[in-house]
């Protein structure tokens, strides 16, 4: 028992480094940040905070701006998440099959997920350009119109998600591939034997096998989508005319540039709720398929 | 033997760790000025000087250093995207540089966290700054309430950028057949219709005769040239006047008439840098850029006159002091500010116009020819508004001309919409902090 109890107290102080880390760089955070969003705190005036209750969030839910930042993450999303699964899925699929060069192509797709935002956005910021351009150059060598990828309201956030899906399905398709390279053969073995064609064993053996990773790459993949700020940042700056500044950005810009740390706080505050509540809905809706 | 190898690794263990503590000992103590006989006073200047700028700046800091041997002035250059958050968190928390940079529009808004020095005794005296020695509307951008709280080290006014080789096959040369630039409206539209090709159709060799480098600061610069306003004689939004409205229609014709590219972050620069571009506005600091380019020749020339009188917008980096520095430090921030004012003539070679006039006036000064021609534009050049909100004001505005040049919404609709969001930024802050817009601690 003694020596039991030692053991634990052994476990526990190898977790005492990364404990003391995480209370300073995430707890207090955390619990600051809540303390903010009830105050009026302006950074050139930090002595003459005063708390205000919830009116912090109640101007957010009455102001322009944040619903219009809402409006851009929620797009976003929407064209991001189904992109990533459909995409990183029928890319692991496709290395699934390859016999030889599998390990290199797996290499190459992964690639582009090791670079930084900066370095992705200010890439493709060039690619997009409207007149000078790689994909207008392209576009105009081959007789047709250039494509307004950064300069049109309409146009500018399926750009920034072109450029996202590059940047990440890539280590999405290899956590697929990996998924898949886990269900033993002898399932399609037995499928085949049993006269089933390639959709049957896509959609009765494979997807239901792979639920649970799908489930994973679904909820990361909104999460991060929820939380999307430097590719548009960097790429568009937010424009045009704030087509795909997202609600982080809006946050950044409300508290760091605009000063306002406690109106900042409360829209931060706002997205966790929204990211745990679609979080949470995503979690038990896709569990139920998994166990059922 | 198993013994013997513990006992050893505890006392490496144990002597590492003391060699460590001495280590950071001494160069803790040295950084604190330690060391026989060492009684210099340590400033640290604070700045967002990381381009080749801060290159000349520091060379100007290594002179100083060496010929104030009692000073050991210290730069640390912050990135401006992150700069002033920092200043500010520091500054308040009583942790702040001695000496920092501010733009004139920033000032407002920082000195509302309370470290900044009134510097005014150092326009007093014999040796003094000469407070005459700038233009009044310079000062008034560093004075408060009958106070001054900063030394403005230059002025970087928005001016033209012009290529050499587009301008004589345009045909806008002086008599001399050299390249020049277009003056007025009927000149800025003529060279529009002249520079503007697409010989063969194709992409690489389109040119345009201007791109819009950054919309909102394009609008800025048109704004005194109209008679335009920020704000009213009372601090409310005055965006929506009949001048503004005016400028605005301009570049909305501009746009409208497809005499420029859509506007595209980064496209106008970087379309001029690559030749595909014959005039641009921007700041006198991108001529930082372009001195790294070979074999391009390029002029500078002020805004061309396209409302009833000349002008242009300008900002300008303002030297200021940290409130709580000693006696001590506070002497030598002076001189160490005044020794960078007096040098402002090599910090103009990094891409500035000086702030003193005595330093414009100095013939070394006309050998710089960028910066001798928008320096020209001084005497008609406007300062952004005097605002605590100047981040939520500017993007209201900057806002509006983006949509009217990619013509979202018509000149008047945006500008209207533009006063009014911008006057309630105003009044929230007017009932938030009502100290700002009282007594002394009112910026007007």
């Amino acid at each position: 028992m003694k020596a039991r109890r030692k053991e634990e107290l052994m476990g526990y102080l190898f977790l005492v480094p990364y404990l003391l880390l995480f209370i300073l760089f995430v707890i207090i955070p955390v619990l600051v940040s809540a303390w903010l969003s009830v105050v009026q705190l302006d950074l050139t005036n930090a002595s003459k905070s005063a708390f205000i209750g919830a009116q912090n969030f109640t101007d957010a839910l009455k102001d322009d701006f944040f619903w219009q930042a809402t409006g851009a993450t929620g797009r976003f999303a929407l064209l991001m998440v189904p992109s990533v699964l459909v995409l990183g899925t029928a890319m692991a699929l496709g290395m699934n099959r390859m016999s030889q060069g599998r390990d290199m192509v797996r290499a190459l797709v992964y690639m582009p997920s090791m670079l930084n935002v900066a370095a992705t956005g200010i890439l493709w910021q060039w690619f997009f350009n409207n007149e000078f351009g790689l994909f207008n150059y392209t576009i105009r060598k081959a007789g047709g119109t250039p494509i307004p990828w950064l300069t049109d309201a309409n146009m500018a956030m399926p750009s920034v998600v072109l450029m996202s899906l590059w940047w990440t399905v890539g280590g999405t398709s290899v956590v697929v591939l990996t998924a898949l390279q886990q269900i033993p053969k002898m399932y399609f073995e037995a499928a085949s034997l049993d006269g089933a064609n390639g959709r049957h064993i896509f959609f009765r053996i494979m997807i239901p096998l792979l639920k649970p990773v799908l489930l994973f790459v679904f909820v990361t993949t909104t999460i991060a989508s929820f939380q999307m700020f430097g590719q548009a940042a960097i790429l568009t700056g937010g424009g045009p005319t704030f087509a795909t500044r997202g609600v982080v950005q809006y946050m950044f810009e409300t508290a760091f540039n605009g000063y306002r740390f406690g109106y900042g706080a409360a829209i931060s505050w706002l997205l966790f709720a929204a990211i745990l509540v679609f979080s949470t809905i995503q979690a038990r809706v896709l569990k139920s398929q998994v166990e059922g | 033997m198993s013994k013997l190898r513990g006992s050893f690794n505890i006392h490496a263990l144990v002597l590492g760790v003391l060699v460590l503590v001495l280590a950071t000992g001494v160069i803790r103590w040295s950084m604190l000025g330690g060391g026989i006989g060492s009684k210099k006073t340590r400033l640290a200047f604070w700045n967002g000087f990381t381009g080749p700028d801060g290159v000349v700046m520091l060379k100007i800091i290594e002179d100083f250093n060496r010929e104030n041997p009692d000073v050991e002035v210290a730069m640390q250059r912050i990135p401006w995207a992150t700069y002033y958050n920092k200043l500010t968190v520091a500054g308040s928390d009583g942790r702040g540089p001695e000496i920092f940079v501010v733009h004139t529009d920033a000032l407002p808004r920082i000195r509302r966290a309370g470290f900044v020095a009134d510097i005014s005794d150092l326009y007093e005296g014999p040796d003094a700054i000469d407070v005459d020695d700038f233009d009044r509307v310079v000062v008034d951008q560093v004075q408060f309430g009958g106070h001054l709280e900063g030394v403005p080290l230059d002025i970087h006014p928005q001016g033209a950028f012009l290529n050499k080789q587009m301008l004589k096959q345009a045909g806008f040369v002086d008599a001399n057949g050299d390249p020049r630039a277009p003056k007025d409206r009927r000149e800025m539209l003529d060279f529009i219709g002249k520079a503007t090709l697409e010989p063969s159709g194709e992409l690489k060799d389109k040119q345009w005769a201007f791109a819009f480098t950054y919309w909102g600061a394009n609008f800025r610069s048109l704004l005194p040239q109209f008679g335009g306003r920020y704000l009213d004689e009372n601090g409310n939004a005055a965006l929506d006047s009949e001048p503004n409205l005016k400028a605005l229609e301009f570049l909305a014709d501009i746009a409208k008439n497809k005499q420029a590219p859509p506007a595209d972050n980064g496209l106008g620069w970087f379309g001029f840098r690559t030749k595909r571009v014959a005039m641009v506005w921007d700041g006198v600091f991108m001529l930082g850029d372009l001195t790294r380019l070979n074999d391009f020749e390029y002029l500078g020339a002020p805004i061309p006159q396209i409302g009833d009188r000349p002008g242009t917008l300008a900002n300008s980096h303002v030297l200021c002091v940290n409130k709580s520095v000693s006696e001590t430090e506070r002497e030598a921030s002076g001189r160490f500010l005044k020794y960078l004012s007096d040098h402002s003539l090599e910090w103009a070679s990094a891409g500035q116009v000086p702030a003193r006039k005595s330093v414009r006036a100095n013939p070394e000064f006309a050998k710089m020819p960028v910066q001798f021609a928008f320096a020209q534009q001084i005497p008609t050049m406007m300062y952004p508004p005097r605002t605590p909100v100047i981040f939520e004001f500017m993007l209201e505005l900057d806002r509006a001309v983006e949509r009217v040049v990619r013509g979202q919404i018509g000149p008047k609709e945006a500008l209207a919409e533009a006063n009014k969001n911008a006057q309630a930024v105003i009044e929230r802050d007017r009932r938030e902090y009502p100290a700002s817009y009282a007594g002394a601690e009112a910026n007007q």
